[in-house]
């Protein structure tokens, strides 16, 4: 049971150039430029930059995602090192990430580039957003202000874009952007409005080619491509502490996952999640080294363990079981039990199913009608959702 | 066999209740539920709390359970998040708490503001909104009393809370990983000092621990010893300024922004004061 609308929805219902060199970035290319990093540290890492669509923006091409950043320290450090954007959004925290990151950036702010986003539903709602945003980070302007979140085209109103112009008028924002996780509805959308400068969506090694296509028709479009979620989750929705995210740095998989998404030109900048300095200094390196062909086997190795397995609830299976089993929702409720250790959540769902669902057994079929693009394999998947919770 | 099924069953209640029972609209008379119920678990939560999911998935997130509960024109959601123990439910509620505001006592603490409130009790942590433009404290206050009531278990914060000197202390958080940014200090609490920081890390072993603090000096090059509780440095960090990290027992505590190491030692010895020892 759920409802179809989000906590945002019902809460809504109701300039100095920050980066040096601006002025001769205008109308840069997708080109990266390599160059040094500041003389603070005694090995400087190789940053590298990319310029954010046709912004003007000049960004390492590894940013920072603040969202779950809790000391301080680590966003001072990137910004020392060099790395010069940092991403935060109202709604992490309730504000108070807001308030790190600008006591964390007060001091550099000019040289930065700083993004925040409102998940606001309406214009006055959004402007007030944005006031208490530039307050929280102690700054008088952002340069990119996202659209939190909008994952439905539905969830994008002309009055929140109108919100964007003023606050560009106003001198408040210097670029207008959105965050999506759904660009295969979102991206198509906004490159007919024309209305924003850049997109910040999911992308990561998990996807499929269709999103490539996605990004370059963005940047065709002159929109700059921000890109979030870029280690898929720890290789799995949900939290990076599960699993085998600490195996997975380890033997670099997280590391070749930044690379991944870094090799496609079109992708402007990245805003990986960093909590500590050892994941600040290992997704450093993918700015210094190329992606490999030891990563893309090590990647294709990780994609083949949890493609079978890893449901990606794209909805493309509904109704094509001939018994009419609901698969996605199977799928999750093995996930439950299987990658979260959730087993009594797990057969909880389950045994909520109607009878004519819970009593299927999908041995009894000689073929599957159900075919998943990413390869899961069904069929066994849901054996073993029945034999556990039947 | 019919043991297990017995067990089987009472996990998959336990796994329900209270969480579910809390997210009710008929805790206070005269409001009643707008649609239907809400239950996200770790893999969908994003669709609900699109853009900050992770926030709560890093302290341990199991499940949510929440209602939009109705009365004459105004609403109220009630969501009830459901955390793997009582520290990292205390932890979320430190994270999205505002500092400016005073902390209630309800449950383990909570606050009670004009359109939102949140407080956290046991294992759960419960946040409610209201999207009335006049606000709704009163029936805020009165939802966040009778789901109180409703959920068993502990009502006292975390122990360590108190281990923390008190002079000019401004906030106390739960960090779920990386204290002081430091990816050895896995998870514990750090309290924020008008000046400086302080933090207790709780270890498995007095064995691990002293590994740990032998890996930080390690890390912290110019460290010299200090003398707090079973063994103790102190450094001047870039970032971290002046510090000093002790070890009694299994916990790992210490200072750190201080203006200077020695500063640091001294609050330190403080902090390890109130430490129990084994």
């Amino acid at each position: 049971m759920k409802s179809n609308s989000s906590r945002r929805d019902f809460l809504c219902s109701g300039l100095a150039l920050p980066v040096a060199g601006l002025a001769s970035t205008v109308g840069f290319g997708k080109a990266t430029i390599q160059s040094s990093s500041p003389p603070s540290l005694a090995s400087a890492p190789k940053l590298a930059y990319r310029a954010i669509g046709k912004t003007g923006l000049k960004v390492t091409s590894v940013g920072f995602g603040c969202m779950v950043t809790s000391d301080a320290s680590v966003i001072e450090r990137a910004s020392d090192i060099g790395i010069n954007y940092f991403d935060t959004a109202r709604g992490y925290q309730h504000g108070n990430n807001e308030r790190m990151v600008g006591a964390a950036l007060k001091k550099k702010r000019k040289d930065l580039v700083l993004s925040s986003k409102s998940g606001a539903r309406t214009k006055d709602a959004a402007l007030s957003d944005l006031d208490t945003s530039l307050r929280e980070l102690g700054t008088d302007f952002l340069d990119i202000w996202y659209l939190h979140s909008r994952d439905h085209t539905s969830d994008v109103f002309d009055e929140l874009f109108e919100a964007q112009q003023i606050a560009k008028q106003q001198g408040k924002i210097r670029f207008a952007g959105l965050s999506t996780h759904n660009a295969k509805d979102m991206i198509p959308f906004l490159v007919k409005k024309g209305a924003l400068d850049v997109v910040l969506t999911t992308y990561n090694f998990t996807m499929d080619k269709s999103m490539d296509a996605l990004i370059e028709q963005a940047s065709n479009a002159g929109m700059g491509v921000v890109a979030m979620k870029v280690m898929a989750g720890g290789f799995r929705a949900g939290n990076p502490r599960r699993a085998f995210y600490p195996q997975l740095t380890k033997d670099g998989a997280m590391l070749a996952a930044l690379k991944w998404v870094l090799k496609n030109p079109k992708v402007d900048t990245t805003i990986p999640s960093m909590t500590d300095m050892d994941q600040l200094e290992e997704n450093l390196k993918a700015m210094a080294e190329p992606y490999s062909p030891v990563e893309e086997k090590l990647l294709a190795q990780r994609l083949e363990q949890i493609g079978p397995l890893y449901c990606r609830m794209c909805g493309d299976c509904e109704g094509s079981c001939r018994k009419g089993l609901p698969v996605a929702n199977l799928l999750r409720f093995l996930t439950y039990a299987e990658g979260y250790g959730q087993f009594s959540l797990g057969r909880e769902h389950f045994l909520a199913l109607p009878a004519e669902v819970t009593s299927v057994r999908c041995q009894d079929c000689v073929s599957c009608t159900v075919a998943c693009r990413f390869g899961v394999k069904v069929s066994s998947r849901l054996a073993r959702a029945q034999e556990l919770f039947a | 066999m019919k043991s297990l099924r017995l067990a089987l069953l009472m996990l998959a209640v336990a796994s329900v209740a209270p969480a579910a029972e809390v997210a009710d609209c008929h805790l206070v008379a005269g409001w009643g539920q707008q649609g239907s119920a809400r239950h996200f678990t770790a893999d969908n939560l994003f669709e609900y709390v699109d853009g900050n999911a992770e926030g709560y998935l890093l302290y341990g997130f199991v499940q949510m359970h929440g209602v939009t509960c109705q009365s004459g024109g105004e609403s109220i959601l009630v969501d009830v998040f459901e955390m793997t123990d009582a520290d990292s439910a205390y932890g979320v509620f430190t994270a999205n708490l505002d500092p400016h505001l005073p902390i209630e006592k309800v449950g383990m603490g909570g606050q009670i503001m004009p359109r939102r409130a949140l407080f956290c009790k046991d294992k759960y942590y419960v946040e409610l909104a209201a999207n009335s433009e006049k606000g709704q404290t009163a029936a805020l206050r009165a939802f966040v009393r009778e789901a109180e009531k409703r959920i068993p278990g502990r009502s006292t914060p975390p122990a360590a809370l108190s281990w923390f000197p008190t002079e000019k202390l401004a906030s106390v958080r739960l960090i779920p990983e990386s204290v002081l940014g430091l990816r050895l200090l896995k998870r514990g609490f750090v309290a924020h000092y008008e000046q400086g920081q302080a933090f207790v890390v709780m270890e498995q072993s007095p064995e691990s621990a002293a590994a740990v603090l032998s890996k930080l000096q390690q890390r912290f090059g110019e460290a010299a010893p200090a003398q707090v509780a079973d063994e103790a440095f102190q450094a001047d960090d870039q970032y971290l300024g002046g510090m000093c990290i002790f070890r009694k027992g299994r916990y790992i505590g210490g200072f750190a922004n201080m203006p200077d190491p020695k500063d640091a030692t001294t609050q330190a010895v403080s902090l390890a004061d109130h430490i129990p020892g084994m």
